[in-house]
């Protein structure tokens, strides 16, 4: 594993590898940094320009944007009290008042110091787990596989904030977008609705592109040309100078919180499409809770930025883990890549670290170099990041659609792509309007079809339906889909219950 | 006590009719001879679940309390509409004009509905601005993805351009 490890560090290190992985890594830094722009929207953005790569190379850019988004996301958090993405809201809970005490250098370093251990504890996680999970993986047979892709579904559907009725209905809708088009089996077609772009059926990537991109933007353009616009002035004669031995002795003083934020970051992102935005709040709670000074939480107290940042970097290692190893992605931007994969023939599952061992090995060492090169980036520029907070959205807006536009054109060479993600953009939008969420119905869409193969393959090679409950492994997964969705259903009527007694006593 | 619907009654009813409309289309699917499982096996599973899952949502939706919102942000759905339409027309236009003219001027068209040029721009300095994002758009898109990266963008047909 070292051997492949270190071959893996040698090979993305090689210029042709390296250029893309440094140029994904700044796009995310930037990407990241803005205001509005998530990863998932950087990392669309970026997905045309890998269909012209190696897949190693396009991979590198990807990932590089993925580490570089995490980090970026804390220095408008930090400086400016705007969190550059949702993965960095906990940051800004402390990051803002120790910058608005006079120490924004430190604030800032923290939390990239921060980012770069928990990122790198996260890679000894990636590294040495993705193998053996993949193995036992291997011993699935289709029960199995219909029963773990049933749980990643329900465990998304039953986290969401949403209501738990919500998360499984988009669930369901992502599912009924896989079953337009031709039948598995015997390719016969079905609910075409008399379209002839949807015999063939409908591919994933403009589905997850409009839906992401046009529910992004619309909801930050239905609030330009009001109010909502100003933004605070960056004062750019702010000093940022830091003793870098210093932040990282007050970051290795506390190992405990280092690796229980950590260890937080990496179980959300091992778990389908829950995503930072979950992990750095709850890496938060988690170290006010353990916190010998809990009231000093949101005062600019540096437990708080390092629980946040380190579990958010972790949090790309566990996503990885879990594409890796079973072909689920673990958010969106894993989607993405997943839909890079295929789009270089690359099968993802259990499969994909045999057969593909010096991608899958080239994937791994581009996670840990993104990391060096976040630092080869930030240490000269962080201040110039400040400048792009500037850029005006009706310049970025228009630009980033015409990129979605080359991405959904470019799979096939045919309009009917660009339709689709025009139709997924609509669906998104109004999807984001009513409260749905938009990660089931993703996972949906993605799963959908595997769910279905592996169904009809398990009938068909044994028509007894109670096996899916027999078979350990097939029957403990759908035991814990079931206790998912009944963790859910408590803890919605628990909060309901709070809240009811909230305005109770309020009144 | 029975109430109104609300947005999530109204897209649970939406859903529920969606899924028992292509529900009954799969009902005309037929069976092959050759395997044990037809094409509208999993469809139908699938719509079923949705339409029970709609109804759930329908249901708790009407017997639930509903709280007035406090304050209602003023959001500017005109301008999400008329970048929808500019986007639609963009996607009309593609293969008729080829991505260079059309890109062009959905760039110009998008930047000037969403920061227009006349106002506290100063007019024509505004309208520079669009001009040359419409045209380095247009421009460096297609000449790194389709000199670089290898990338074929749309021709159009009336322009071959």
């Amino acid at each position: 594993m070292f051997e492949l490890l270190g071959a893996g560090i040698a090979n993305i290190l090689q210029f042709k590898y390296l250029v893309p992985l440094f140029v994904g890594t700044l796009i995310g830094v930037v990407g990241g940094a803005l205001p509005g722009i998530t990863i998932t929207m950087t990392i669309i953005v970026v997905l045309p320009f890998t269909f012209g790569l190696e897949p190693l190379q396009g991979l590198a850019a990807m990932i590089g944007v993925y580490v570089g988004g995490e980090t970026g996301g804390l220095i408008t958090s930090c400086l400016l009290g705007i969190p550059g993405k949702p993965s960095a809201v906990a940051t800004t809970f402390d990051g803002f008042p120790m910058s608005k005490k006079g120490e924004p250098g430190r604030a800032l370093w923290l939390g990239i110091w921060a980012s770069i251990f928990g990122g790198l504890l996260g890679a000894v996680f990636l590294v040495a787990t993705t193998g053996p999970l993949a193995r036992i993986a291997l011993q699935f047979g289709p029960w199995e596989f219909f029963a773990l892709f049933v749980l990643a579904l329900s465990m998304v559907a039953g986290l969401v904030e949403a209501s738990l009725a919500k998360g499984l209905v988009a669930g369901a809708l992502g599912m009924i977008v896989t079953i337009l088009g031709n039948d598995p089996v015997m390719g016969q077609k079905r609910l075409t609705l008399g379209i002839p772009m949807l015999e063939g059926g409908i591919d994933f990537l403009p589905v997850l592109i409009g839906v992401f991109a046009f529910a992004q933007i619309m909801s930050e353009v239905e609030r330009m040309g009001g109010a909502h616009q100003a933004i605070e002035a960056v004062d750019r004669g702010v000093t940022l100078a830091v003793s870098h031995m210093k932040v990282i002795r007050e970051i290795l003083s506390r190992p405990f919180l280092l690796l229980w934020s950590t260890f937080i970051g990496l179980v959300i992102g091992v778990l389908p499409a829950i995503g930072g935005s979950a992990a750095n709040m709850l890496a938060y709670d988690q170290a006010k809770k353990f916190s010998r000074h809990p009231e000093k939480f949101g005062t600019g107290t540096p437990e708080g930025i390092i629980a946040s940042e380190s579990s958010n970097n972790a949090n790309v290692a566990g996503s990885l883990v879990t594409i890796m190893a079973f072909g689920i992605p673990g958010d969106a931007v894993t989607a993405v890549m997943l839909g890079a994969l295929t789009i270089h023939g690359i099968q993802s599952g259990p499969l994909f670290i045999t057969q593909n061992a010096t991608l899958a090995y080239g994937m791994f060492a581009a996670y840990i170099v993104a990391h060096a090169l976040v630092l080869a980036i930030l240490l000269p520029g962080v201040r110039w990041m400040l400048c792009i907070v500037d850029i005006p959205k009706a310049t970025l807006f228009p630009v980033v659609l015409v990129l979605c536009t080359i991405g959904a054109y470019a799979l096939s060479n045919t309009m009917s792509n660009v339709y689709v993600l025009l139709a997924f953009g609509l669906v998104g939008y109004g999807m984001v309007k009513f409260g749905f969420p938009l990660a089931p119905f993703i996972l949906g869409v993605i799963l959908g079809d595997q769910i279905e193969i592996n169904l009809i393959r398990a009938i068909m090679t044994d028509s007894d339906p109670w096996l899916f409950l027999t078979r350990p492994i097939s029957g403990s997964l759908i035991a814990l889909s079931v206790a998912s969705l009944g963790f859910s259903i408590w803890q919605h009527h628990r909060q309901r219950a709070k809240a009811v007694a909230h305005v109770e006593a309020d009144f | 006590m029975p109430r109104a619907l609300s947005r999530d009654g109204w897209g649970g009813l939406a859903i529920l009719a969606a899924s028992l409309f292509l529900f009954a289309l799969t009902l005309e699917l037929k069976d092959s001879p050759l395997v044990p499982i037809g094409p509208g096996f999993y469809p139908r599973i699938v719509l079923g679940l949705t339409a029970l899952l709609s109804l759930w949502l329908l249901i708790f939706d009407f017997y639930s309390k509903k709280t007035e919102s406090k304050e209602k942000e003023q959001l500017n759905y005109r301008l999400v509409a008329l970048m929808f339409a500019q986007f639609g027309l963009y996607c009309a236009l593609l293969p008729f004009l080829g991505f260079r003219i059309s890109t062009a001027l959905y760039v110009a068209a998008a930047n000037a509905l969403l920061d227009p040029p006349v106002r506290g721009k100063g007019g024509a300095k505004g309208w520079v601005r669009v001009l040359l994002l419409a045209l380095l758009t247009a421009f460096l898109t297609h000449l790194v993805f389709e000199r670089y990266l290898s990338v074929l963008l749309p021709r159009g047909r009336w322009t071959d351009f």
